[in-house]
């Protein structure tokens, strides 16, 4: 596949359709990460690919899709800060919008439907329902109760404008602090940041799990501090049930890296869970 | 985060006199740059404005590999979506916004034709591209150039791209299919591609 020097440019266009097999892509991105040539090669490919795409015909969007996808960033606004640490990236195994848009039109129809047969051929039974109504309704105000309240917890964490302080010996000057909350069985973490310094354009922080396991560290998401040097990094997908041992921060390039790169800017020990 | 790190590609290391994209191709969307900041920062308009300048070229080329409806709006919304959450998902350096949305969404519906995980990240697609897809005149002036440049190639080749870009046949699967020899069907998946390249830049 490979010539002394450069991989062949049939064997790159393949790489950059996906088609070469594990083995084959590993030797070729191991090529790339020391070939700039070949990098360009297969960024020109790319480009390339870019413009068949453009040969099919053009579609007009099925009905509906727009409001589908504008509802789903609403949705979605709601329920997470605008700002550049809080947005987690979504994995590619999301729920699929298809799942949401059936759910969301024939469950209402279907509930009006059943209510509807319930009263009407078992109007005896309308007291019961009316009972298991005010139940469910009972409970659904609590999960909102509760929603908003976490809701809350998120908002005063994550907010722009929220006045983030720490508190440190007196006459200490401030010095960059990270404080991660790492709940290992559910892959779930909160990190907030404060006192960072300015980083260039081209450059962004990135947060390291490192695993008790020993295993490679674990990216665990980029972030850039706000005006006031406070950044903060909510839910990011991660696996689930490693410990952590420690967090590490580094400065990586603005699309991060996939090992940190030194020196590490924070680092802190994890203690084991429960202490 | 949905860095792959088996993947390392990354944007060449690039001096500003040898980067074709950041030294001010007529390419250089700065309209999309411009939304996509205004998307980091919570701007739904903003989305919708990429959602409406976009999507119907996602939309079609997910449709294209997919062949229904359904599956390929799947496709488009979480393309869409996953560019909401994570907009510098898209860096300068990567070329167009619109090239870069319609190569991810080929992987992607390739991805879901072989119902497969997805096997790459949006983060690991470099493109060099000089075509402004911002404009909807451009956008529709290059499809057409494209297509009369993709009728013009001769049949075997056009055959051979268009099963591994469109039909998700790897070249072995195209040779078993046309009885080509292998390696005549990847020089003409190749050729395809610059034949293309150069009729676009010509």
């Amino acid at each position: 596949m490979t010539d002394r020097i450069h991989i062949s440019p049939e064997d790159l266009a393949l790489y950059a359709m996906r088609y070469l097999s594990a083995e084959e892509s590993a030797t070729v991105n191991q090529h790339l990460e020391e070939c700039a040539i070949c990098r360009t090669e297969v960024a020109e490919l790319s480009g390339d690919m870019a413009l068949l795409a453009l040969s099919v015909e053009q579609h007009p969007l099925p009905e509906g899709a727009r409001k589908r996808f504008i509802d789903r960033i609403a949705v979605d606004a709601v329920s997470t800060l605008p700002s550049t640490a809080a947005k987690p990236p979504v994995p590619l195994t999301a729920v699929s919008p298809s799942t949401a848009r059936r759910s969301a039109a024939w469950l209402p129809w279907a509930a009006v439907a059943a209510l509807i047969i319930v009263s009407a051929w078992l109007g005896a039974k309308i007291n019961v329902l009316n009972q298991k109504l005010q139940e469910e309704s009972n409970r659904a105000a609590e999960l909102t109760m509760a929603n908003a309240h976490a809701q809350e917890v998120l908002d005063v964490l994550t907010a722009p404008s929220a006045q983030r302080v720490v508190l440190t010996p007196a006459k200490t000057p401030p010095v960059p602090t990270g404080r991660a909350v790492y709940l290992a069985e559910r892959g779930a973490l909160i990190f907030q940041a404060n006192n960072l310094a300015r980083l260039d354009p081209d450059k962004t922080y990135e947060l390291w799990i490192i695993p008790a396991n020993g295993k490679s560290p674990i990216p665990a998401g980029l972030f850039r501090p706000d005006a006031s040097g406070g950044a903060s990094i909510v839910l990011p997908p991660l696996p689930k049930g490693i410990p952590a041992k420690a967090f590490g921060v580094t400065v990586e390039k603005a699309e991060g890296a996939t090992a940190p790169t030194l020196p590490i800017i924070l680092s802190g020990a994890a203690a084991p869970s429960g202490e | 985060m949905t860095e792959n790190p088996s993947n390392p590609i990354r944007p060449p290391h690039r001096s500003s006199n040898e980067d074709p994209i950041s030294s001010g191709l007529p390419a250089a969307p700065a309209n999309d740059e411009l939304l996509l900041n205004r998307v980091q920062g919570g701007d739904q308009k903003a989305m919708a404005e990429i959602f409406d300048r976009y999507g119907s070229t996602v939309y079609s080329v997910a449709l294209r590999v997919l062949g229904d409806s359904g599956q390929a709006e799947d496709v488009m919304q979480e393309i869409f979506f996953q560019l909401w959450k994570s907009p510098y998902a898209f860096a300068r350096e990567r070329g167009s916004l619109g090239a870069w949305l319609a190569v991810i969404t080929r992987h992607r519906a390739i991805d879901s034709l072989r119902r497969r995980k997805p096997t790459s990240s949006t983060d690991d697609v470099v493109l060099f591209s000089s075509t402004n897809l911002a404009s909807e005149v451009e956008r529709n002036t290059m499809m057409e150039k494209v297509r009369d440049v993709m009728n013009d190639l001769p049949s075997e080749q056009r055959k051979s791209v268009e099963l591994a870009f469109f039909e998700g046949l790897s070249h072995s699967e195209i040779a078993a299919q046309t009885g080509d020899p292998l390696g005549t069907v990847k020089t003409r998946i190749r050729l395809a591609l610059i034949s293309l390249r150069k009729a676009i830049r010509a």
